[in-house]
C-alpha cells in the first residue's frame, strides 16, 4: 500500500503492461468464488471421506466398542489378526473370489468384445443381453440366483447334475463365483468395447493390406493396443472383488467358506462390536489394494 | 518409403480381404450365432425368474422342470406388497436415490466449475486430494464413518442415508473435465454483460453440460439403487429400509419354497427401474461406465 502511494508512476506503468491486470484485485476476488463453488463438495469430503480415512488408521490401534471411550492397544489388533484363523480364512475366501470370478469374467469379456466389435445388424441386441445384468442390483440378482442354484434349480437341471451348490463347503464358493461372473461380464465388456473403438481403423486396414490375416492382426495389432485398458480393467476387477458383500450375504450368509473379508469386517464391527479390530482389517485391505494397484500400474509402464 | 506407399495399392486389390469390404464370410455368421446363443443363456436367468414368479409354488422346483407355468398367476406380483412392507422399501429407495442423485449433480457441477474455471490458491492440491479419495472405497472407511454418523445421531435416519453420499470424487472429476472444454471467451462475454458467477453457471455453463450431468445422474442413481452395505448400517429400522436391505431381510424370512413366487416377484420389481433406465438411456449408461475406467 505504502509503495503504491509513494511511487504512483511505477504502479501505473506496471498496470499498463499486461492487459486486464488492472483488475487483479477483482480477479483475485473472482477466483475466490471458485473456492466457494467447490466448498460444499470439499466440506462433505472432509467430513465423510478424509476424516474417516485418517480415523481408520487411528482406530486400528485402539479397542473401541462405539459406546465407551477407545482404549489404546498398540499393534495388538494386527497381532491378533495374523494369528486368527477366521481372518486368514476370510482373506483366502476373498482371494479365491477375486481370482475365480474376475479371471474368467475379464477373459470372457475380452473375447465377447472382440466378437461384438462389429456394425453387424443384431449385434446391438446381443450386447444388450450381456449388459442387462450390470444394470441390476446385486441383492435382487442374488435372490434370483439363490433359486437358480437350488438342488432342483435351473443350473442343476440344465447340467443334469445333483450338486448342493449353496450348502457345501466344496461348492458354495464356486456357486457364488458363477453368479458373479454372470453379473460382472457385461461391465468389463462395456469397457473393452470402448477400448476397441479407440483403436484407429486405419491401423487394422494397413495390417490387412500388408497381408496379415485376422488372427495375426489380433495378435500383433489389437491385443497390444488393448494392453493399457486391460491393466485398468484388472485394477478395477481386484478392487471390485475385495468389495464384494451382497452375494455372500444373500446366497450363503457367509457360511461354507464364503465369509469374504468385507463380511468379516462387518461381523467384527457390528456383531462383535470390535470397531478397532475391524479398522485394522480395513487398514490391511487398503494397503493390499494399494499394492495391487501399484504393481499393476508398474507392469503397464514397463510394457508400454 | 514413399515408393512403397505408391506401390502397395497396385499389389493389394487381389486376394487379401479388406476389412472395409461389404462381404459377410461364413466365419462371421458362425461367430455371431455363438455370441447370440451365449447372450440367450445369460438372459435365460431373467426369463427363469420371471416365469417362476407367476408359477404355482409347487411347480417351481419340480423335477423335471417345465419352463412354462400350468397356470399364469399374475397376482403373485401383488404378494410382496401384501405380505411385506415392500411399498415402503420402494419409497425409501426412491427418496434416497433421487436425493443423492440431485445432491451429487449440484455439488459436483459446482465443484467442477470451481476447479476448472477459477485459479484460487491451493486449487491443485485440493483437487489432488479429491482424486486421491477415488482410491479409497467405502469398504475401507465404513467403520469410522459409521462411528461418525452414530455420534451425529444419524443412525436410522434419512440424513445418514443421504448426506454422506451427497458428493463423489468421480462426479467432480467428470464435471471438471467437461466444463474445462468450454471456451473462456463465452464466460468472459457473459461477465462483460454484467452477469454474476452464479448466473453464468446457471444460464451459460449448465445448459451446455446437460449431457455429462445426465451421465453422472444416471451413474449415481444406479449405484445408489444397488447400495446395500451402508443402508444396512444406517437405515435398518422399519421406516428406513431400502430395497436391497428389505429384499435381503425378506429372503431370510422366506426360505421355504412357498415364498419363492413372492421373492422372484419382489426381486424383479426391485431391479425393474434401473433396468428400464438402462434400456432407455443405454448410451449414457455406457458413457458413465467407460468414464470410470478413464476412457474418453
Amino acid at each position: 500500500m505504502a509503495l503504491t502511494r509513494t511511487a504512483p508512476g511505477r504502479a501505473r506503468t506496471a498496470r499498463a503492461r499486461p492487459p486486464g491486470s488492472g483488475a487483479s484485485g477483482w480477479r483475485r476476488r473472482r477466483d475466490a468464488v471458485g473456492l466457494v463453488f467447490a466448498l460444499p463438495a470439499l466440506v462433505l469430503f472432509a467430513a465423510f471421506a478424509i476424516y474417516p480415512m485418517l480415523r481408520v488408521f487411528q482406530l486400528s490401534l485402539y479397542d473401541y466398542n462405539l459406546t465407551s471411550p477407545p482404549v489404546w492397544v498398540g499393534l495388538d489388533n494386527f497381532r491378533f489378526l495374523f494369528g486368527d484363523e477366521r481372518f486368514l480364512a476370510s482373506l483366502g475366501a476373498s482371494l479365491f473370489y477375486v481370482v475365480v470370478t474376475y479371471g474368467p469374467a475379464v477373459l470372457l469379456a475380452l473375447v465377447l468384445a472382440l466378437g461384438l466389435n462389429t456394425r453387424m445388424r443384431g449385434s446391438a441386441f446381443v450386447r444388450l443381453l450381456y449388459f442387462a445384468p450390470v444394470a441390476t442390483s446385486w441383492v435382487a440378482v442374488s435372490v434370483i440366483w439363490r433359486l437358480v442354484l437350488q438342488p432342483e434349480g435351473l443350473l442343476n437341471q440344465t447340467l443334469n447334475t445333483d450338486i448342493p451348490w449353496l450348502t457345501s463347503s466344496s461348492w458354495a464358493k464356486w456357486a457364488i463365483a458363477i453368479a458373479a461372473i454372470w453379473k460382472e461380464v457385461g461391465f468389463f465388456l462395456i469397457i473393452f468395447l470402448a477400448g476397441l473403438q479407440n483403436i484407429p481403423k486405419d491401423l487394422q486396414e494397413a495390417a490387412a493390406l500388408d497381408g496379415a490375416g485376422s488372427l495375426r492382426r489380433l495378435r500383433y495389432v489389437t491385443l497390444p493396443l488393448l494392453k493399457p485398458i486391460t491393466v485398468v480393467v484388472l485394477v478395477m476387477a481386484v478392487i471390485r472383488g475385495f468389495q464384494s458383500f451382497s452375494p455372500q450375504v444373500v446366497l450363503t450368509g457367509g457360511s461354507f467358506g464364503t465369509e469374504v473379508i468385507n463380511l468379516f469386517v462387518y461381523k467384527t464391527a457390528f456383531a462383535s462390536a470390535r470397531m478397532g479390530r475391524a479398522s485394522a482389517v480395513a487398514v490391511l485391505m487398503f494397503v493390499l489394494l494399494l499394492m495391487v494397484t501399484f504393481v499393476q500400474l508398474r507392469a503397464l509402464r514397463k510394457s508400454a | 518409403m514413399s515408393a512403397g506407399v505408391v506401390q502397395r495399392p497396385a499389389v493389394s486389390p487381389s486376394p487379401v480381404p479388406s476389412p472395409s469390404r461389404k462381404r459377410r464370410p461364413v466365419g462371421k455368421v458362425v461367430v455371431f450365432v455363438l455370441l447370440l446363443a451365449g447372450g440367450l443363456v445369460f438372459a435365460s436367468v431373467f426369463v427363469y425368474a420371471a416365469l417362476s414368479a407367476v408359477k404355482p409354488a409347487d411347480e417351481i422346483l419340480a423335477n423335471p422342470m417345465s419352463w412354462l407355468p400350468s397356470q399364469w398367476l399374475w397376482g403373485n406380483f401383488a404378494l410382496p406388497f401384501e405380505e411385506t412392507p415392500f411399498a415402503r422399501y420402494y419409497l425409501n429407495s426412491t427418496v434416497v436415490g433421487v436425493s443423492v442423485t440431485v445432491l451429487n449433480v449440484i455439488t459436483c457441477t459446482l465443484a467442477g466449475y470451481g476447479f476448472s474455471k477459477f485459479s484460487f490458491r491451493g486449487r491443485n492440491v485440493l483437487f489432488l486430494v479429491v482424486l486421491a479419495t477415488l482410491m479409497v472405497p467405502l469398504e475401507v472407511i465404513y467403520v469410522p464413518l459409521y462411528a461418525l454418523v452414530f455420534d451425529l445421531g444419524w443412525v436410522n435416519s434419512f440424513a445418514g442415508l443421504i448426506i454422506p453420499a451427497a458428493t463423489s470424487a468421480f462426479g467432480i472429476f467428470l464435471m471438471r473435465q467437461s466444463i474445462e472444454g468450454l471456451p473462456d471467451e463465452l464466460l468472459e462475454a457473459a461477465r462483460i454483460d454484467g452477469a454474476g458467477e452464479l448466473r453464468i453457471l446457471w444460464h451459460v455453463v449448465a445448459p451446455m453440460m446437460v449431457s455429462p450431468m445426465a451421465a453422472l445422474a444416471l451413474f449415481i442413481f444406479m449405484t445408489n439403487w444397488d447400495s446395500h452395505l451402508w443402508p444396512l448400517l444406517v437405515g435398518n429400522d422399519a421406516e428406513h429400509q431400502t430395497l436391497p436391505v428389505g429384499l435381503a431381510a425378506m429372503q431370510a424370512n422366506n426360505l421355504g419354497s412357498g415364498g419363492i413366487p413372492m421373492m422372484m416377484a419382489a426381486a424383479l420389481l426391485a431391479l425393474l427401474p434401473t433396468l428400464l433406465l438402462f434400456l432407455v438411456l443405454q448410451r449414457k449408461f455406457v458413457e458413465g461406465i467407460t468414464m470410470t475406467a478413464g476412457i474418453k
